[in-house]
């Protein structure tokens, strides 16, 4: 039974499935939804997904469209290597972990990118234009925030705020992995591919508290990912210049 | 060593009672009086997922040692972890379709059930304490997160206007149980699971706080599927657990709003 996936990038939320599907073997017919087209608001999309999110993933009838909860579906629904670990303790805390990801962490940080990234890259159309993008939006929630920006209604407080919290969870993350070698944990597992999504740009985008002198442990446990063929074969997969950056990883790069 | 420790049981506290009821689980409870912001005191967070506690307010069990928090992610714990009957749906579907429903519904129902029940019932016995006291405890709560929720009930926050946004939100993840409910008699297959018992515990004071959301005109398989869970020998043990007698009417500050608007 294929599997197919519509994603955009390697990065954040598609990421998700994509690496978690690359890592049990699964082969999948990929679908490139552009985010900054507006691909995932036409109505060929919402046929699969009402909602208008990406990624959204069909097997069969089933239609996925919730991204963590889609990894662990790939780890449950197919053979291969298991992406969760053995032990109750370890699989909880695997869990708690990425909804601290999904919930905390991703969207101070894509708040930030947002408003430097997504914003600024669609913004120079016709406001007509963008006001029919956002009308187009099925859940109430995306229209608030590609309004805040496309508008760039981001103030400054809510701005420092989000990068408060990206720094407390840098710090938070490296004291979690000088304990641990994994998320989990002793075992490589979903959250690893969770965070990497979320992370593997970090060290570019917050290079002053993101680096070896600071977050040794983060910086090993990246490179220790993007090392994996798994990681290698989808972020090649990307098409822009966002997915580049994991190139960073290299550990040539900056000997 | 099994034991929880929790407040009245309604809402995030109410999950982890059932399931391990329904599991005939052997366990301490650790009963403290949020109210009085006795969690606070238990000296318990000192793992840094007890601390953070995503739902800022929440259980703690401590297993053989460990400390699992996260009321959801509690529910997959004891399913998985514990002896008994399985709470867990079979087919990977119906586990993705759980997983999907607890995080769906942590993020519509988590957030804004909880500041409608606050502020009805936990705000006026906030402000009969005394006040140095109360105001001394809630400035010493970390992190600022957990610490914003109580004091937003203390300052007043929740205006007219944003309770009636609250319950008007409500409408979104309400229409979409009752929606599911129309597919099935549970919400992740065929067989009553964890799914069920985090919805249970959020929808069931639906009718108290949402009267116009929630009724048996508007909603009337919700109303049905609630009456049948309360129904259950387990869920009836888990609510007369409660000291007050009226755990309905017990909340903590919930999962923060999305900062996003």
């Amino acid at each position: 039974m294929t599997v197919r996936l519509y994603h955009w990038e390697p990065n954040a939320n598609s990421g998700k499935p994509m690496l978690a599907l690359a890592e049990k073997g699964v082969d999948f017919e990929s679908h490139y939804i552009d985010l900054l087209k507006f691909d995932q608001h036409q109505p060929d999309y919402l046929k699969i997904n009402p909602d208008g999110t990406i990624p959204a993933m069909v097997h069969g009838d089933r239609v996925l469209t919730e991204s963590t909860p889609m990894m662990e579906y790939a780890d449950d629904a197919f053979d291969g290597p298991p992406l969760k670990p053995a032990d109750p303790k370890e699989r909880w805390r695997m869990r708690w972990w990425m909804r601290f990801f999904d919930s905390y962490f991703a969207p101070s940080a894509s708040m930030i990118g947002w408003s430097i990234f997504v914003g600024p890259a669609v913004r120079q159309r016709p406001k007509e234009e963008l006001e029919a993008a956002i009308a187009r939006i099925p859940l109430e929630s995306r229209r608030i925030a590609w309004r805040k920006a496309m508008f760039n209604q981001f103030s400054e407080a809510e701005l420092a705020e989000s990068k408060r919290r990206v720094i407390f969870c840098l710090g938070i993350v490296e004291q979690h992995l000088a304990r641990h070698p994994w998320i989990a944990g002793r075992t490589y597992s979903l959250g690893d591919m969770n965070a990497f999504n979320l992370g593997y740009a970090m060290p570019l985008a917050q290079p002053d508290y993101c680096n070896d002198a600071k977050t040794p442990h983060i910086m090993e446990w990246l490179r220790k990912i993007y090392e994996r063929p798994a990681a290698k074969k989808i972020w090649a997969l990307g098409r822009t210049a966002m997915a580049q950056r994991v190139k960073f990883l290299e550990r040539t790069a900056h000997a | 060593m099994l034991e929880l420790y929790h407040s009245e049981p309604n809402t995030f506290f109410l999950k982890p009672l059932i399931a391990l009821h329904e599991k005939q689980a052997t366990f301490q409870s650790r009963w403290f009086d949020a109210d009085q912001l006795e969690q606070f005191g238990l000296g318990l967070d000192g793992e840094v997922e007890a601390h953070l506690q995503l739902e800022r307010e929440g259980p703690l069990l401590r297993h053989d040692g460990t400390l699992i928090s996260s009321s959801f992610f509690m529910l997959e714990y004891i399913a998985e972890a514990l002896p008994g009957e399985s709470l867990l749906p079979r087919a990977a579907y119906d586990l993705y379709r759980a997983r999907a429903s607890g995080q769906f519904l942590g993020a519509n129902l988590g957030s804004m059930v909880p500041v409608l029940g606050c502020v009805k019932y936990l705000q006026p016995r906030l402000a009969a304490m005394d006040r140095a006291t109360r105001d001394a405890k809630i400035a010493a709560i970390e992190p600022q997160e957990r610490r914003f929720g109580w004091q937003a009930l203390v300052d007043g926050t929740y205006t007219p206007e944003i309770l009636a946004t609250a319950r008007d939100r409500l409408k979104f993840p309400v229409s979409r149980v009752e929606a599911q409910l129309a597919q099935g008699p549970w919400l992740a297959g065929p067989n009553y699971s964890i799914a069920d018992i985090d919805a249970f515990a959020m929808l069931r004071v639906l009718p108290d706080l949402a009267p116009d959301v929630v009724n048996p005109t508007a909603t009337p398989r919700l109303c049905d599927y609630l009456a049948r869970i309360e129904a259950r020998p387990a869920v009836r043990a888990a609510l007369t657990t409660s000291r007050s007698g009226k755990p309905q009417q017990h909340f903590v500050p919930g999962v923060e709003p999305s900062r996003w608007g």
